[in-house]
């Protein structure tokens, strides 16, 4: 099982909770105090004001000083904060009679039982104080969290979070946990402890801009729209006051795609907006096989019709799947194989 | 929260496309709560874009063309298409011939639409209760065991097509063949429907293994 599509999060690697620690306090400290005595030194040799060097202006000052023809951007020279070089490791854990601090210590995961226990323990606290609502009578709350526009945090950065290695069942039966949490209806009143956390997923719809109407000489408005799928490129430009004529690199479509899958997919979005005869298309189209070149006029097509509808069409048309590019393509074979999935024939001698 | 996808091109938050016209016409105060969250979490989170199968015209059906593609072979969807489309038609037109031929008070009884006769012989050839082989002690035990209802269509539509493809004259037609199962299966008749009651019968007298299930 392997993850094809990560975000950044999920790739970044976690140091800091591995290895046994490395640094003193003593010598961050002083490294911090370097740093700064640095950033005060470099201002200096630009010729800028010390108080207001921001690390913007350190890179680009060390990137001038000291110009590197590297490839690898980790490799060459940089002056960063003490906290960004040298990751966040835990202070030793126990103290000189060898004796640890924490009373969880010997199980291992220290700081992770000790959040499942505060977290059990907020949860109790909720359901106590829904006991004593109800037996006074009072109405429970029932505002809903909006759920749809945060996340809870990936187990790379709760292992940040915690400085301690967790397996994947440990971040499950954490996540459970603050499910049930949040599924309670006083839940409410742990709403800091939540929002510690959750993250907010920015806003999904991007706001693409839509292109406004062109004209054309006889007064037509007519939008154009590139849509792509497999290997095959479109392009098609939407005429307004048509008769619903396609044509597709010259030739009508009944003649250029002979299956009837294809010509629905072609009409589609059109019938999907209730735009049947309205509209004429031409389109070009190269490269793919015959269903891809259907899936990508229908793309170019479904982004060109987005500058003669209202906004709210435009959403049930992404909602309907008719403005993603489709990213499926064809499996690379793999060495040792047939194919990309087929294995050759197995003998047993 | 993300899990592992097994080889999915789309990112595991992606949801799947919703095509027919009207769900999204429905008026506000109509929708029930847990629609109103299904709305929201749709307007933050990406949408995977629709197959070529899938289309909002009245003539695309998600089981016909589940049906069709179980029917290919190598990969040839034109032929396949061709011959559910003739398929559909022969059913058409043997209804019709029986349409004209009955009296008056029989003709409101006789289904004449393909899709709804498609429809209800799926429905009538889906088993109940399917068995299992469960291994305890070094035996292997058939263990009646409850079906899902993606399971149960799709041993309907694989009996369906197994069917029509062994046990039949060699030189008659696919849409022929297939036309013949589904009106038998409509009127609860046929080699289809009696493979069902046999899995019923077996699951019955293996009732006894009932409880090595643990799921």
């Amino acid at each position: 099982l392997r993850l094809i599509c990560t975000t950044t999060t999920v790739q970044k690697k976690n140091v800091g909770a591995s290895g046994p620690e490395k640094y003193t306090e003593a010598f961050i400290k002083k490294q911090i105090e370097e740093f700064n005595l640095g950033k005060r030194h470099l201002a200096n040799m630009m010729g800028e004001d010390p108080e207001t060097f921001t690390q913007e202006d350190i890179d680009r000052a060390i990137a001038y000083l000291f110009p590197s023809g590297l490839f690898d951007k980790q490799a060459r020279p940089m002056m960063k904060h003490p906290t960004e070089v040298f990751p966040e490791q835990r202070k030793i854990q126990w103290g000189e009679d060898g004796r640890p601090f924490h009373f969880l210590f010997y199980t291992g995961k220290q700081s992770y039982y000790s959040l499942m226990h505060e977290t059990y323990e907020r949860f109790l606290n909720v359901q106590k104080h829904q006991d004593q609502l109800i037996a006074k009578d009072l109405p429970l709350q029932k505002e809903k969290r909006n759920l749809a526009g945060s996340r809870w945090l990936t187990k790379i950065e709760l292992e940040e979070m915690l400085l301690e290695k967790l397996s994947d069942d440990d971040y499950l039966r954490f996540i459970q946990l603050l499910q049930k949490l949040v599924a309670l209806p006083c839940a409410d009143i742990e709403e800091n402890y939540i929002q510690k956390f959750s993250k907010e997923v920015p806003v999904q719809l991007q706001k693409v801009v839509i292109e406004p109407l062109q004209y054309d000489e006889r007064g037509v408005a007519f939008s154009t729209g590139e849509g792509k799928r497999k290997t095959a490129r479109a392009t098609a430009v939407v005429y307004d006051n048509g008769t619903g004529k396609i044509t597709v690199n010259g030739t009508d479509i009944l003649h250029y795609f002979p299956v009837l899958q294809d010509r629905e997919q072609l009409l589609f979005p059109f019938q999907f907006l209730g735009r049947i005869g309205k509209h004429d298309m031409v389109c070009t189209v190269s490269g793919g096989g015959r269903s891809a070149q259907a899936g990508a006029i229908r793309l170019a097509s479904a982004k060109a019709l987005r500058s003669f509808v209202t906004e709210k069409e435009v959403e049930f048309m992404r909602q309907a799947g008719l403005l993603t590019v489709d990213p499926r393509v064809k499996e690379r074979k793999k060495p040792g194989q047939e194919g990309s999935r087929r294995k050759f024939t197995w003998k047993k001698r | 929260r993300i899990m592992p996808v097994r080889w999915s091109r789309y990112n595991p938050s992606y949801l799947e496309p919703e095509v027919k016209k009207e769900s999204y016409q429905k008026p506000l105060e109509e929708l029930t709560e847990e629609e109103r969250e299904q709305m929201e979490l749709k307007a933050v989170r990406p949408i995977k874009a629709a197959p070529p199968t899938l289309s909002s015209s009245v003539f695309s059906d998600p089981m016909i063309s589940k049906f069709t593609n179980m029917m290919m072979k190598s990969g040839n969807k034109v032929l396949a298409r061709s011959l559910m489309s003739q398929t559909l038609e022969a059913i058409k037109r043997k209804q019709l011939e029986k349409y004209h031929k009955a009296p008056e008070n029989e003709k409101e009884t006789i289904e004449c639409n393909p899709y709804v006769i498609f429809h209800q012989a799926l429905k009538n050839c889906q088993p109940i209760i399917g068995l299992s082989n469960i291994t305890k002690g070094g035996k292997t035990y058939q263990v009646p065991v409850p079906l899902t209802d993606n399971r149960k269509r799709f041993l309907a539509m694989k009996w369906l097509i197994t069917e029509c493809r062994e046990n039949k004259h060699r030189r008659t037609m696919m849409p022929e063949k297939l036309s013949q199962e589904l009106l038998l299966a409509f009127n609860n008749e046929g080699p289809v429907i009696k493979r069902k009651h046999v899995l019923h019968k077996m699951a019955e007298a293996n009732r006894a293994y009932a409880h090595f299930r643990w799921w």
